[in-house]
């Protein structure tokens, strides 16, 4: 078990049921292990089968008519007709998911109601959901408004409440699918240090799903899919070298890495790190300061 | 709400092509013969509850015409309450909204006329497409506007090419479609009014890279053929700059600035200071410029930016050469 990652996929392929019950495929072939406590960043264009490879792994999809290949989550094979009830609440615990749109994800009309929500249908006792409620509210930065209405919360703080429904449950893993895509820069950014401080402080595997390159040039690692294929993987860095790839499956490079790398193929001496401006400026000085 | 705002309707006299009465605050981005001029706009929701906000405060702006301008802000900075403002959809309490000089509630009844000639796409509009074909989804205002069915198919044909909805899907179900085809679709149903203004509240929200170009393109495209002047609600700088001709910056319900492209991006540091997002290169020029590289200010494209840099590094190569020589 020691050297099983925490989530295994193998050869995995998925097809919706279209018309007439033709398979439409979304996923082809795709290997790849993800370990416990890893950043990870899932990139792809609209329709590359992103969000499909999500809800996989967490179970949302029950029609496994066309699907083919094995993904295990902590040991467990997740599209085994064999799989128990109690192995399949204890996956969903175990890999939570916060959504795209902040207005349909909460349920209660307090927020401390709606995050108490989760660890109250696994069935916490009182006492230890006070402190699960109260803990998971600190962790996002939401304590304040416990006793607010959520839908007076700004979208980035909706998202924020969703998040701590979520850790409140106390999962090993969370998916983020597109959970920025519709906040403010403001949002973005609290959501997104949120997702950073569960990685690096409570150690919690993250897995997030995005369109935005400078999201992903904060991750430890960046997986490209196109049209349901694995094209790249790696760190930001490795990735964005990529960039002819990259703009081939419609994604854009970073702009301040574009820049650097145009004088890279200039001949300039621009060496290092260059996924985020400030690495970029750093690299460039040091080129300059060297003429 | 409607009851109270006739009581503050201002000036009812305000008919036909007069100038009216001098603004009080000075109009931002002002150029004679605005496509539309908002004056001394002040905006309330809610006004006379515990809950009372001010959306807009004193805002006087010029829209020029046929040019692509961007308004940006953070949420809740009255940027949407702006755009509706536009086609009447809603009413400010307070100033006037002029469409070619025009008061577009000096006629109140003939309100419905200003929303043909102001076409408004607003947030999600895929949510909002409803019959049985994409044809007929785009050709639902035309047909609404008393048009011929000749009129309305040349119409339907032209919007589409330009909000990119390929012929083929014209007799699909809207709803077979993808998040970004819809959105086109939505679109194009605007533009086949074929309006004298555009606006487009947040068009490319939740796109891919590819999706965003593609409508902004698009919008752009059409914005450059038909001489429509289009107003886009963006929370993207990195978009604004790329497209836009003019900016209009909202802050706290006041527009902050307003002018051309050039103008804002010069003005960086105070875009920062409010808290709003700058391109990322304009970001990387202001790092290398404190770090004492004599990089222009204001630069906001890749290509601008990859220009002044090599430009930069010619020049200490030659000053390195000329130094060895001497």
């Amino acid at each position: 078990m020691e050297n099983t990652p925490f989530i295994h996929v193998q050869n995995l392929s998925y097809s919706y049921v279209g018309e007439d019950d033709k398979p439409i495929p979304v996923l082809k072939n795709l290997s790849l292990d993800i370990r416990e406590g890893e950043y990870v960043v899932i990139l792809g264009h609209n329709g590359s089968g992103k969000s499909t490879f999500a809800k996989l792994l967490n179970l949302v999809v029950d029609d496994y008519t066309f699907a083919e290949g094995t993904i295990t989550v902590d040991g467990v094979e997740v599209m085994s007709p064999d799989l128990t009830d109690e192995e399949v609440l204890n996956l969903r615990k175990n890999v939570g998911m916060v959504f795209q749109n902040p207005d349909n994800q909460l349920v209660a009309t307090v927020v401390e109601e709606d995050v108490a929500f989760g660890p109250e249908n696994l069935g916490i006792p009182q006492s230890e959901l006070r402190a699960r409620v109260d803990e998971a509210l600190a962790t996002v930065g939401m304590t304040d408004y416990a006793h607010h209405e959520p839908h007076r919360l700004s979208g980035g703080q909706k998202q924020r409440v969703a998040i701590a429904g979520i850790i409140a449950m106390k999962p090993r893993c969370m998916i983020f699918d597109e959970s920025t895509a519709m906040l403010d820069p403001v949002g973005r950014r609290e959501v997104l240090e949120t997702i950073e401080k569960l990685n690096r402080e409570e150690g919690i595997t993250v897995i997030s799903i995005t369109h935005y390159m400078d999201e992903a040039a904060r991750a430890d690692r960046v997986i490209v899919l196109s049209d349901g294929q694995l094209v790249l993987d790696g760190t930001p860095g490795e990735v964005f070298t990529h960039s002819d790839t990259l703009r081939a499956v419609g994604l854009d490079l970073p702009q301040c890495t574009a820049v650097s790398q145009h004088l890279i193929t200039k001949n300039l001496p621009v060496h290092g790190e260059i996924n985020t401006p400030e690495q970029c400026a750093e690299a460039i000085l040091n080129a300059w300061k060297r003429m | 709400m409607k009851k109270k705002d006739k009581i503050s309707r201002p000036n009812p006299q305000a008919v036909g092509t007069e100038t009216g009465t001098a603004p009080s605050v000075p109009i931002m981005n002002q150029t004679e013969n605005p496509k539309i001029r908002l004056e001394n706009i002040n905006y309330y929701y809610g006004k006379g509850t515990p809950f009372e906000v001010k959306a807009l405060d004193s805002v006087s702006l010029d829209i020029h015409a046929g040019k692509l301008t961007g308004i940006i802000g953070h949420t809740g900075s009255g940027k949407s309450t702006l755009v509706q403002l536009l086609n009447g959809l809603s009413r400010a309490g307070e100033g006037r909204v002029l469409l070619d000089g025009t008061d577009i509630w000096a006629k109140p009844k003939d309100i419905g006329r200003i929303r043909y000639r102001v076409g408004l796409v607003m947030q999600y509009p895929e949510y909002q497409l409803f019959e049985e074909t994409v044809f007929a989804d785009i050709a639902f205002g035309p047909r609404n506007m008393g048009l011929s069915e000749e009129e309305i198919r040349e119409r339907v044909v032209e919007a589409a090419a330009f909000a990119g909805v390929p012929a083929d899907l014209m007799d699909k179900s809207p709803f077979d479609l993808s998040g970004g085809q819809k959105r086109r679709v939505a679109i194009a149903g605007i533009m086949a009014m074929r309006p004298e203004v555009l606006v487009l509240d947040e068009p490319a929200a939740g796109l891919d890279p590819q999706g965003r170009h593609t409508i902004f393109q698009g919008i752009r495209h059409y914005n450059r053929n038909t001489g429509c002047t289009v107003l886009i609600v963006s929370h993207s700088m990195e978009d604004m700059a790329q497209y836009c001709d003019d900016v209009v910056v909202m802050a706290h319900a006041k527009v902050l600035m307003a002018g051309d492209r050039d103008y804002i991006f010069s003005r960086a540091d105070e875009l920062e200071a409010v808290g709003l997002d700058i391109p990322q290169v304009t970001k990387l020029c202001q790092l290398l410029r404190r770090g004492g590289m004599p990089m222009p200010a204001g630069l906001y494209t890749v290509e601008a930016a990859e220009e002044a840099l090599e430009a930069i590094f010619s020049q200490a190569k030659g000053q390195r050469k000329g130094g060895k020589q001497a």
